[in-house]
């Protein structure tokens, strides 16, 4: 499984990175919409992208809409994963394609759950 | 629940949420009495809106540094990592305390400054949280003000 992590935070970023890689997820990163529609468009082909919606150039939301207007990226799941807990914000990110929303602060299990709902994970039992 | 203003248990109550959450369970953000510190990071956030104001985190340099290597699990974290570790945790701190706030209000991307951010001049402080943890103080304080803007 290949998630692509988009926030501007780099700390983000790499607490993103690890809870996804100890879960087996081939990580790439993007700091902001556009570069992460960059690296599609470039190739890349996520199972799953986790969007923060405040960011410099392109934010969240409009990543959103852009990938929900490519049929090619139709199988994509996008999960927004912000400190915006506003239900009219969760409202939009849902109504434009997102599947997820997991608001900031989150523990690992939140983001785990939220795949394993999503089909996207599957827990080993210890 | 939508609040008019952001109140200090409000405060606390969120950053306990996001300590607990980044920084470690085992390491509790507790309420502390006033003191006074080298203020080394800052980070501030903006709101705009309905209400309008401004979120700020102010740590000592070992504080800062001591938070980024646990949220980060880095043994010695560059002055980037400091930044961006403190402009993560005020955006979430200000991103909770948006979102209680009546009305619709927008937030700013963080501002991270070396030393003390400077809030504008006819904001009010509204809050302010004196807290401790294992490895030193910090300080949030929320501000009201009539436009909001940010300078370091």
């Amino acid at each position: 499984m290949k998630a692509l992590i988009i926030d501007d935070s780099r700390a983000m970023r790499s607490i993103l990175r690890r809870i996804l890689g100890d879960a087996g997820f081939e990580t790439h990163e993007a700091e902001d919409g556009q570069v992460a529609l960059d690296l599609m468009n470039g190739g890349l082909e996520p199972d799953v992208c986790l969007i923060d919606w405040n960011m410099p150039v392109m934010d969240g939301y409009t990543f959103v809409t852009q990938v929900r207007h490519n049929q090619d990226w139709r199988d994509v799941t996008l999960m927004m994963v912000t400190t915006e807990s506003d239900s009219n914000r969760i409202v939009r990110a849902l109504a434009a394609g997102a599947h997820e929303y997991v608001i900031k602060p989150f523990t690992p299990d939140a983001i785990l759950d939220k795949l394993q709902l999503l089909g996207l994970f599957t827990e080993v039992p210890a | 629940m939508t609040v008019e203003a952001p109140e200090l248990w409000d405060v606390l109550s969120i950053a306990g949420e996001v300590w607990t959450s980044f920084i470690g369970p085992d390491e509790p953000l507790v309420p502390a009495g006033e003191e006074a510190f080298p203020v080394a990071w800052s980070g501030a956030v903006s709101v705009t809106g309905d209400w309008s104001g401004m979120v700020v985190v102010e740590m000592p340099e070992h504080c800062a540094v001591a938070a980024t290597s646990r949220m980060l699990m880095i043994d010695e974290p560059s002055q980037a990592d400091v930044s961006d570790a403190v402009g993560e945790l005020v955006n979430m701190v200000g991103g909770n305390v948006k979102c209680l706030l009546f009305g619709e209000n927008s937030l700013s991307l963080p501002v991270v400054a070396l030393g003390r951010v400077t809030p504008p001049g006819d904001a009010v402080e509204v809050c302010r949280a004196d807290l401790q943890w294992s490895e030193g103080p910090l300080r949030i304080t929320v501000h009201s003000v009539a436009q909001s803007g940010v300078t370091s």
